[in-house]
């Protein structure tokens, strides 16, 4: 992104402001499904300066994620207005002439994050309000209508079986695009298990898709926002448990870093008032384990193919070998 | 010999990621990248000196497995399964010089999807459980376990 070009956007879109001006543009490492800047904005109104800390997240050229900037806008924006801990997001622009691809500008919320499990360095009074905090989220999310929330824009399910066929078949077919005609057994099993073991769902939710640890932001009293809405979509709510529960977020027996796991599902059952499903949740694990591989694949590819010079993408192949662990040991492949 | 040899080359890079750029760098997103940068480097070293052995092994196992599914006998892959054909393709690839490893993977790949589909009697599933342990096995060995990401 442009300081400049970015400064005459943010005139054009605020008209009534006066001497805009963008500080401290930077490019941030998190979101890698997009590029991530973060600057303040500083303005006059009624002879005072305000200041604003913005985000602006814009279109890759590669990366690990193909998906939707303006869906997820208008999830980020359903998630506000339903008053969920979300940034707020401001302008979405997606004329690619403006900053050479698409992007869309929210406010940037104060807070830490880690890359993977919660970090096991902080105090336990932290890790207890983030781990309440992250169920109590999750059961919001879940109780909305996402009708009510105007998000019809995510293709309902027709049928209570359709929120695991279309998953199971959409990650099978980013294998196909991605693998490079390279041929992973663990994975190909696994998918082929995936798709001839539906499960059906007995309610259909808003699913945030990367609901995990190392996807918010928190501080001593909690989470101050969930971050990375790109994968949202209607499903089964066991979707979003299962992932942030699978082992890959937390090696040990803390799901997500946060909590014992069969304390996590029992607070989940307090929180939402309805029942985990075990066979619903371990459909939706295998999956997880099953999507984070392809997606690993999807960021090599592209690093491989010259998509994205992400130095990080290099480092996905790492990551494989340990998500098939985790897939054998599911499906009794050992 | 030549010199500097490959693995001589990397860490001079390395070296001159962390000595000469990194310094110079001013944005936490460009050093961020300039860490993995020199983090790949590493990794492209150990892939260097461990590859080979890695992949003379996997098509070792996968030549042995496919040989142990043969001796097995047909009476073991039921027509429907499409498993005799998987095997007749990986025992012409793995004779191949040199081998159509990718064709034994697909091969392979078959194998697995019927043992999790419960389509394979307990001796087939016995060879191919055995053969997706040890490369589990190598590839850990091989890559590790790593820090999360993304």
């Amino acid at each position: 992104m442009n300081e400049h070009r970015l400064t005459e956007y943010l005139k054009r879109r605020m008209p009534d402001a006066r001497d805009h001006r963008v500080v401290g543009l930077k490019r941030i490492s998190g979101g890698s499904s997009r590029e991530t800047y973060a600057f303040d904005l500083e303005w006059n109104e009624g002879g005072q300066t305000r200041t604003l800390p913005l985000i602006g997240r814009r279109d890759p050229t590669g990366g690990l994620l193909k998906t939707d900037r303006e869906r997820e806008f208008k999830v980020i924006a359903a998630m506000h207005r339903a008053g969920l801990k979300v940034p707020e997001p401001l302008f979405l622009e997606l004329d690619a002439g403006v900053m050479d691809r698409p992007f869309f500008i929210m406010q940037r919320a104060a807070g830490r994050t880690g890359m993977g499990a919660f970090p096991a360095t902080e105090p336990e009074s932290t890790r207890a309000k983030v781990a309440d905090d992250f169920l109590s989220e999750l059961a919001r999310l879940q109780s909305l209508d996402y009708r009510e929330c105007g998000l019809e824009i995510l293709d309902p399910p027709k049928n209570p079986e359709d929120p695991a066929r279309i998953q199971a078949a959409h990650w099978s077919e980013v294998y196909e695009r991605d693998r490079m005609g390279e041929h992973y057994p663990i994975l190909t099993a696994a998918l082929a298990w995936l798709n001839a073991n539906l499960v059906v769902t007995d309610r259909v939710v808003i699913v945030h898709g990367d609901y995990r640890s190392g996807n918010y932001l928190y501080d001593d009293n909690g989470i101050i926002a969930m971050l990375d809405w790109e994968l949202a979509h209607l499903g089964d709510p066991m979707e979003d448990l299962g992932w942030a529960s699978m082992m890959f977020w937390g090696r040990e027996e803390l799901a997500g870093g946060l909590m014992e796991r069969e304390a996590f599902y029992r607070l989940y059952e307090q929180k939402t008032g309805h029942r985990v499903d075990r066979k619903r949740l371990f459909f939706y694990q295998v999956l997880g384990n099953a999507k984070m591989a392809v997606i690993c694949l999807s960021g090599i590819r592209d690093f491989v193919e010259g998509r994205t010079s992400d130095a990080v993408m290099p480092f996905l192949e790492l990551l494989i070998p340990q998500l098939f662990k985790d897939l054998v040991n599911q499906l009794r492949l050992v | 010999m030549l010199r500097p040899t490959l693995n001589e080359l990397i860490s001079g890079m390395q070296r001159t990621i962390m000595d000469a750029l990194i310094p110079e760098l001013t944005s936490p997103y460009a050093q961020g990248q300039a860490m993995s940068a020199m983090g790949s480097l590493a990794l492209a070293a150990g892939l260097l000196e461990s590859a080979p052995a890695y992949d003379a092994a996997e098509i070792k196992d996968l030549r042995a497995t496919f040989a142990a599914l043969k001796r097995l006998g047909d009476k073991h892959l039921s027509t429907k399964s499409g498993l005799r054909g998987a095997l007749a393709r990986a025992i012409r690839a793995g004779a191949k010089n040199p081998p159509d490893r990718r064709a034994m993977e697909a091969a392979m790949a078959e194998f697995a999807t019927a043992v999790a589909l419960g389509h394979a009697d307990d001796s087939v599933a016995r060879q191919v459980r055995g053969y997706l342990g040890r490369n589990l096995e190598r590839s850990l060995k091989l890559l590790g376990d790593s820090p999360l990401i993304a």
